[in-house]
């Protein structure tokens, strides 16, 4: 009963911070300075011509009547027809989501995986020289701009090594059958999901680590190995396992931040995503394309969140009881 | 002083810059035939640096639109490539708000236009890899005009003119006095793009206030957020800001850009210069009858505006463009467009594989072309890709930028009364026969028909220019049309030049603007979609983020004979 209450009432939150995101993201688009059709009118255009885009884009509608249209519009997931294009925003987005997922999961699950892996390991050979490097590295990978290191594993695995691809998610054309055009997107995959792990392990890493060292200290610890288990079993399944639930929620945490650093890669691999095409619809004043990325993003992020308390709902009940009170 | 003295500096920088490495600017033989390769592979790439990779690693063999001079010395060290260079229609300029004391008195802006060292802004920003330019149309319009007197770097004369005019040093505060105040000067800004989103505006800004604070002007940089500095511009609040216009071959944009009439909020002329001798010249290059009259009228405003100064023009970018020589030959520099533009119709029939025959070329794509629609696509990278599918009424030589009957193999202009006591312009097309579409169905005068007038009928902006002014279009037979103005205008000739749309497939369009051709089938041929033309390539995939993959038409009527 306590966790239903807890759950409806994140689900409520979540809903009205799901709504006020969208109002802003109304709002601040069309705060911005500067006229959207400015960007795609050239000197040939005629006022009647500019005229005509203003009305056709709706811009002439007050915005009052422009915010209910986007709200209506929305609750229909009709995100409208970007100005730049004049194609359903939901069409071009559908188009990039594969590519951004595929990236971004791909990342997200070798980061995880790599980090936790290497925090465990150098949490268990702590003052060893293994240590001191992984850490070294991880903190000047996570320290370095993300870009910089992409522009470097661009240029040593496209040009001075060049065994990868360095832009797009297939060759042109791609080869014939399913296989091999499997193979050729993972070949693809390499470099920006690679450069993303390189970038972001270092973080997962050092939580890691400093979540286990603080474990490997506790009482139970010393207690499992005066029973004579294995180092391994101990690391694994004692010390491990009592970090894991705050890494887990982590999880869920860090899954928007990964979706915002997509517009960096996307943008040095030229992978066909959700990421550049957000960054492109804010350079040109697109409102109805930055708006429906974004509301996605938003989605993304809200519906993370609320994982994230659900998932930390069930592994501390603590939580729950002091949401809901008293059971 | 003469633009021809000033255009002694502009061949030493084309010297100094083919010097070394392997740049030319020269002509290459062309014919009117082709296509000789079989596809063009247009790969999608984005990063400035995995251009530059791709293509030195032989993923790409067309690099087009070469504009930092890092990756120019990059390329020019590659032994298999060769960079072609050409006069652009680019403008980089510093504009004046008249509307504003004391930038509304020409002397002040002639003296600053003397500060301005276009030479070593040259050489120190862009390497030489600019061309130094004042005029107000570039050197590859036909309508340039090289009579017109500059302003030469030179800040004594500039002093000379402020002090004459009376603006004569204040020896308390070191800034010079404005003779209508009697007071010193109030400050002064140059409105640019920020460092972060344009480096070398933002730093040429900044030269320029640094040249007026020498001769004691109170003038400072103030980079700022394009979109404000766009809605700036647009309402006049601004004393200089410096930007770029792309120019076309058409010189009205001289009236865009100067005519009272655009002197409104949003308007082009931003300087907001509102001159009757001025605006009686660039109505007449508007409404020119014909070639000469235009030429003359934009000779004359020209000369006016070189002397009122609204801007103070800096450089004009060339076209550089990046080839693989040791795969591909016959590319065909073009003033105006360069080597690698669709524009240039000559490098996309007569490029070939140096060794066999057919092949594939890979064009770089530097964005995505995102939407395929002619009545819609706006971007140049759209048009890269539309560009090869259609052929134009005429095309242009790439040496004299003269127009080569194309499509029509004559055109008459001639005058008619559109009602009693008023003259309007008729075109006469006379259509080449054996044109099809790349479906197959000839090419006619009803094609034509339709295509204005659906034009007109549905209000497209990108054509509303093109057709707002025709009253109607007649086929005499099917190989010719007459289209009909209501005015005077020697360049309805080049209105009535449009990417014409096939009726039976547009006919049934209800809103252009939703169409995607591109996406959807031929009703008829299986491997054609809805969008077709009849030019020398053939839509044959659109990857979108990946590449665009275009094929030669079998049936285009320039084939080569063997």
């Amino acid at each position: 009963m306590g966790y239903s209450r807890y759950l409806l009432r994140r689900l409520g939150y979540a809903l009205i911070v799901l709504f006020v995101i969208i109002s802003f993201n109304f709002a601040i688009f069309r705060l911005m300075p500067g006229d959207a059709t400015k960007m795609i009118i050239d000197p040939m255009f005629t006022p009647e011509a500019k005229a005509e885009l203003r009305r056709q884009f709706g811009l002439d509608d007050p915005p009052l009547v422009q915010y209910v249209k986007y709200i209506g519009s929305l609750a229909k997931f009709d995100l409208g027809l970007s100005f730049s294009t004049r194609r359903p925003v939901i069409n071009e987005l559908k188009e990039r989501l594969p590519n951004t997922m595929v990236l971004f999961l791909s990342s997200f699950v070798l980061t995880t995986m790599i980090g936790i892996s290497v925090g465990v390991y150098t949490a268990s050979k702590r003052g060893t020289f293994a240590d001191s490097f992984v850490t070294g590295a991880g903190l000047f990978a996570y320290a370095v701009p993300s870009f910089w290191i992409q522009l470097l594993l661009l240029m040593l695995f496209g040009y001075y090594i060049p065994i990868l691809p360095i832009h797009g998610t297939m060759s042109a054309p791609p080869p014939d059958g399913f296989f091999l055009q499997l193979l050729d997107r993972i070949h693809h995959l390499i470099l920006p999901a690679g450069s993303n792990v390189v970038i972001a392990f270092g973080s997962w890493a050092l939580y890691t680590r400093n979540t286990m060292l603080e474990a490997l200290g506790q009482d139970y610890i010393v207690t499992a190995r005066a029973k004579g288990l294995h180092e391994k079993t101990v690391l694994r399944h004692h010390a491990l396992r009592s970090v894991l639930p705050p890494i887990v929620t982590l999880i869920f945490s860090a899954l928007p931040g990964m979706v915002a650093g997509a517009v960096i890669t996307e943008t040095i691999f030229s992978w066909h995503g959700v990421g550049k095409y957000l960054l492109d619809a804010v350079m040109q004043q697109d409102y109805p394309a930055a708006q429906g990325a974004f509301y996605l993003i938003a989605l993304a992020v809200v519906t993370c969140n609320l994982a994230a308390d659900v998932v930390y709902g069930i592994v501390d009940p603590r939580i729950r009881v002091g949401e809901g009170g008293a059971k | 002083m003469k633009v021809r003295r000033f255009l002694l500096p502009v061949a030493i920088c084309l010297i100094l810059a083919m010097t070394y490495g392997s740049i030319t600017a020269g002509q290459a033989r062309w014919e009117p035939y082709g296509p000789y390769v079989d596809q063009i592979i247009m790969p999608i790439i984005k990063d400035s640096e995995a251009q530059l990779i791709a293509f030195n690693r032989g993923d790409v063999d067309v690099l087009p639109g070469l504009t930092r001079p890092a990756d120019i010395n990059i390329i020019k060290d590659n032994p298999n490539a060769e960079i072609t260079m050409n006069y652009g229609f680019h403008m980089f300029y510093l504009c004046y708000n008249m509307r504003r004391e004391p930038l509304a008195d020409d002397v002040l802006r002639q003296a600053i236009a003397h500060v301005v060292d276009r030479d070593n802004i040259i050489q120190t920003l862009f390497e030489g890899y600019m061309l130094p330019l004042a005029a107000f149309l570039p050197p590859s319009s036909a309508y340039y005009n090289d009579e017109v007197p500059t302003y030469p770097y030179n800040p004594e004369e500039a002093k000379r003119l402020l002090d004459e005019a009376g603006y004569t040093v204040d020896p308390a505060t070191g800034i010079r006095i404005d003779p209508k105040t009697g007071q010193p000067m109030r400050k002064m800004t140059i409105y640019t793009p920020t460092y972060e989103v344009a480096p070398t505006s933002a730093e040429l800004g900044k030269i320029i206030a640094e040249a007026c604070q020498a001769i004691n002007l109170p003038v400072e940089p103030e980079p700022m957020d394009f979109p404000v500095m766009l809605d700036k511009i647009d309402y006049h609040d601004f004393d200089m800001y410096m930007l770029a216009w792309s120019l076309s071959r058409i010189p009205t944009s001289l009236w865009n850009f100067f005519h009272s009439s655009n002197d409104v909020e949003a308007g082009y002329n931003n300087p907001g210069i509102r001159d009757p001798e001025l605006d009686k010249v660039l109505e007449l290059l508007y409404d020119a009858p014909n070639e000469e009259v235009a030429k003359q009228a934009a000779d004359e405003a020209q000369l006016i505006l070189a002397r009122r100064q609204p801007y103070t023009v800096l450089y004009s970018r060339p076209y550089m463009d990046a080839f693989r020589k040791d795969r591909f030959e016959g590319y065909v520099p073009m003033h105006g467009y360069g080597a690698a533009n669709y524009t240039n119709k000559w490098t996309t029939l007569n490029i070939k594989p140096v060794r066999g025959k057919g092949g594939t070329v890979r064009w770089l794509l530097p964005e995505e072309p995102k939407v395929l629609n002619p009545c819609t696509g706006s971007s140049a990278y759209e048009w890269e890709v539309m560009g090869r599918l259609y052929d134009g009424m005429m095309e242009v030589d790439p040496e004299t930028m003269q127009d080569i009957p194309w499509l029509a193999k004559s055109w008459d202009i001639e005058t008619w009364e559109p009602a009693p006591g008023q003259e309007g312009t008729v075109i006469t097309w006379h259509l080449e026969e054996g044109v099809k579409w790349h479906d197959g169905t000839p090419f006619t005068s009803k094609d034509v028909k339709f295509t204005v007038e659906y034009l007109k009928e549905n209000q497209v902006p990108r054509y509303l220019d093109n057709v707002q002014k025709v009253v109607k279009v007649e086929c005499p037979d099917d190989y010719t049309v007459k289209v009909y103005f209501e005015t005077v205008s020697y360049w309805h000739l080049y209105r009535a030049d449009l990417n014409f749309l096939p009726d039976w497939i547009w006919k049934d369009v209800e809103d252009y603007n939703t169409f995607e051709p591109w996406l959807e089938a031929h009703p008829e041929v299986s491997g054609l979609t809805k969008l077709i033309g009849h030019g020398p390539f053939i839509l044959d995939q659109y990857k979108v983020g990946e590449y665009v993959r275009l094929k030669k038409n079998p049936i285009y009527w320039r084939l080569p004979a063997n």
